[in-house]
């Protein structure tokens, strides 16, 4: 299933929005955990099983620790610090699963033609792109230096917290720089960033799911902040 | 003769900061529809040529330039990139750093978007150039998935799409294959009979040597010789050799026509099962697949009989202190196996026994350092001295300048490693080897892109760790690295063994 782009764009403007806002009784924490479920089973779809479940797993047993093991008389280290992770956890993870959803499934063709169409400046949607572009890179680079450095023995930097992020980090920088240089020089060599209006051959067009999709995320902020605000 | 279509007109070029890629009052005239080939040392101006004619230079990388370049009728430096765009197009080195999707189809399409092309005719034209290329297969892929010559010819494909009349490589087979290479090939020819104009900067020369019109030696920064290119073709080993070239026949053991596949000869002496009691390093039950993910807790654990493994070797003896060249083609599982024996993936419960004692797991790390491909991404502190320190178990400066001295990089202890070349950085991490004991080295691809000397030092270099005890295991897709030092050729094929034979 092909969702627009702009959607998921919408998806993730009112999730965010959404999980700002705290829910206070059980109908509003039904309505975030159905908002949650949406990007899951989006996931689903698109046969992403690793991730889905794994978001799923990690919200369930936030949920679960929250509620039902944890209250406010909890007291010690241990549980005041799960009170704290299983927290920002169930807060925040909703924002993290549609981001994920939205960046594995958009191709930074539907990507730029999509800021085109919402009017975004070329100069935002090329750098944002770029940005999109760069996270399996990361991911690239950053398994490498990993394997380098349990190679060297000094994957825990020493026990020294700060060699070790330094270690990871620096390596990181420079190969980042220079891949991203290589990437500018090609991607200018083939006309990116010239005055002529692009074009696109990604046909976007909202079509039926995408406005039953936007609709429901709709009336999710729409009933939240009524709920919350005016009842 | 047809007309010029780029002048290089008394052209002298110094990046910025920087005492390299000088170039001295160039001249240089390249007909329309003709194939040149650039050649000549790392750092003799190769590049810099290549950036001048596609306007890199100056628009993007900066220094004092003096003179003009005209291509198509066009001065470059009044020209913007993007009026280039359609003009010239460039294949460069690094598949890696050269896209900017993330899939093969929009690749392909990405510069006729730029240019603004109608979406019809763009759809068109990626039918027509997939058709001829030949690359079917390859559409709706994830780019990151490609191996090196999958992802080259993406980007061949990528700037045939905007109909350049002129095609500019640079050093395109450096992460290749013979088989990629051999597909390289055919493109270019495929270029040229449509009549374009070509310029090849490469070290490389096997492929090129009946394709070419024309080749220019560079050598630092100037001109050196110009050969027409039967002439060139004709040139004997020893003219080749006293130029510092690569060959132009690559030796039997990986030549072209057997794709890097292991049934080459039937009649070499396999040396698979080296008795039991005879000295070697002992790899055993080394199996491991990609296709398995680990889920939440469940661990992955491999049987010999699982049609998915990408690297199943149940047992091989490998020669105590003698340089193994590991061949194979593109992802055909070298890499996975150096990353298997030096323990980087940890799933992989191979066993070796060398030197009376077992290496499971993590131990296999204590026994093998592998330096990679990259360099870059195995450097880590802000001196050389302190890089060869951190891999000692108990600091010892005296060890680490004696390390050093004989990798010939002393001078440099006190610089950041970063600053170095890439021949230089590639010593550094071979003395951090040295220095952790490793008696087990792995190479992977360590003289891709290098030119014929420093292939050379490399060579020599390998050849010496053996001497001194180590065992040299080394993945490689040049074929003169092996004639030079190796003594024994390892191949992959599929994950499995192919043979294990003298050299």
């Amino acid at each position: 299933m092909k969702l627009d782009p702009r959607t998921k764009f919408y998806m993730i403007l009112i999730v965010s929005a959404v999980v700002m806002l705290s829910a206070t009784t059980p109908f509003l924490w039904g309505l975030k955990i159905a908002m949650t479920l949406i990007p899951i089973i989006l996931l689903i779809i698109e046969k992403k099983y690793t991730s889905a479940f794994g978001f799923a797993f990690l919200y369930i047993a936030a949920l679960v620790l929250t509620f039902a093991f944890l209250s406010e008389e909890s007291t010690g280290l241990f549980k005041s610090l799960l009170i704290g992770y299983s927290g920002i956890v169930v807060q925040f993870l909703p924002c993290f699963i549609t981001a994920w959803y939205v960046i594995r499934t958009t191709k930074i063709d539907e990507f730029m033609s999509a800021m085109q169409k919402m009017k975004v400046p070329d100069g935002i949607a090329i750098s944002l792109a770029v940005v999109m572009r760069f996270f399996p890179t990361i991911k690239e680079e950053y398994a490498s230096i990993s394997d380098a450095m349990k190679m060297r023995g000094i994957a825990l930097g020493g026990g020294n917290a700060a060699k070790m992020i330094e270690y990871r980090m620096i390596p990181l920088l420079f190969s980042c720089v220079n891949i991203g240089d290589e990437l500018s020089a090609a991607a200018i060599t083939r006309g990116l960033g010239g005055k002529v209006k692009r074009t696109s051959v990604a046909e976007l067009r909202l079509r039926l799911v995408d406005w039953l999709l936007i609709t429901a995320f709709t009336a999710v902020a729409v009933i939240f902040v009524v709920y919350k605000y005016f009842l | 003769m047809s007309e010029n279509i780029i002048g290089i007109e008394h052209v002298s070029f110094k990046y910025k900061g920087s005492e390299m890629g000088l170039l001295n009052d160039i001249s240089l005239n390249i007909a329309s529809g003709e194939t040149l080939l650039l050649t000549g040392a790392s750092g003799s101006g190769k590049t810099t040529i290549i950036r001048l004619i596609n306007g890199l230079i100056p628009h993007y990388y900066q220094g004092d330039l003096a003179g003009n370049v005209t291509v198509a009728g066009r001065d470059v430096a009044k020209t913007e990139l993007y009026e280039l765009a359609g003009v010239v197009g460039t294949v460069f080195q690094n598949p890696r750093s050269q896209f900017f999707s993330i899939d093969t189809d929009g690749e392909i399409v990405f510069g006729p978007e730029n240019i603004g092309l109608d979406p019809k005719a763009i759809l068109e034209r990626k039918k027509s150039i997939v058709d001829q290329m030949h690359i079917e297969k390859l559409l709706g892929r994830s780019l990151f998935e490609l191996s090196g010559g999958e992802k080259q010819s993406i980007a061949c494909a990528s700037v045939s799409a905007l109909l350049p009349e002129i095609i500019l490589l640079d050093e395109p087979s450096s992460n290749l294959d013979q088989g990629a290479i051999a597909k390289l090939r055919d493109q270019i020819a495929l270029w040229k009979s449509q009549g374009k104009t070509i310029v090849i900067s490469e070290h490389r020369l096997w492929y090129l040597k009946e394709l070419v019109d024309r080749v220019i030696y560079m050598d630092s920064g100037n001109i050196a010789h110009e050969w027409s290119g039967s002439g060139f073709a004709s040139f004997d080993s020893e003219k080749i050799n006293e130029l510092k070239l690569r060959p132009l026949v690559v030796p039997d053991i990986l030549s072209p026509s057997c794709n890097g596949d292991c049934e080459c000869d039937g009649d070499c002496d396999k040396v698979t099962d080296l008795p039991e009691n005879e000295e070697g390093i002992v790899l055993k039950d080394f199996y491991f697949s990609y296709h398995l993910n680990p889920y939440l807790f469940w661990k992955k654990s491999f049987k010999e009989d699982d049609p998915n493994l990408s690297l199943c070797i149940p047992r091989l003896v490998l020669p105590k202190g003698a340089v193994i060249g590991v061949i194979g083609k593109n992802g055909t599982g070298k890499s996975t196996f150096l990353k298997c024996v030096c323990g980087l993936e940890k799933e992989c419960k191979g066993v070796i026994k060398a030197y009376g004692k077992e290496y499971k797991g993590k131990q296999r790390l204590k026994l093998s350092y592998m330096v990679m491909q990259d360099v870059n991404h195995q450097l880590f502190t802000d001196s050389v001295e302190s890089e060869v320190l951190l891999s000692m178990n108990e600091e010892d400066k005296e060890r680490c300048d004696e390390i050093l001295d004989s990798l010939g990089i002393l001078e440099f202890k006190d610089k950041h490693p970063m600053a170095l070349s890439g021949g230089q950085k590639q010593r550094v991490a071979i003395a951090s080897a040295i220095a952790a004991d490793a008696k087990l080295m792995l190479f992977d691809e360590p003289t891709s892109g290098l030119d014929f000397s420093h292939m050379e030092k490399v060579g020599e270099l390998l050849k010496r760790l053996a001497d001194s005890g180590n065992t040299v295991l080394v993945a490689t897709h040049d074929p003169e690295l092996i004639e030079m030092c190796c003594d024994y050729v390892l191949c992959i094929e599929h994950g499995k063994l192919g043979y294990l034979k003298k050299v």
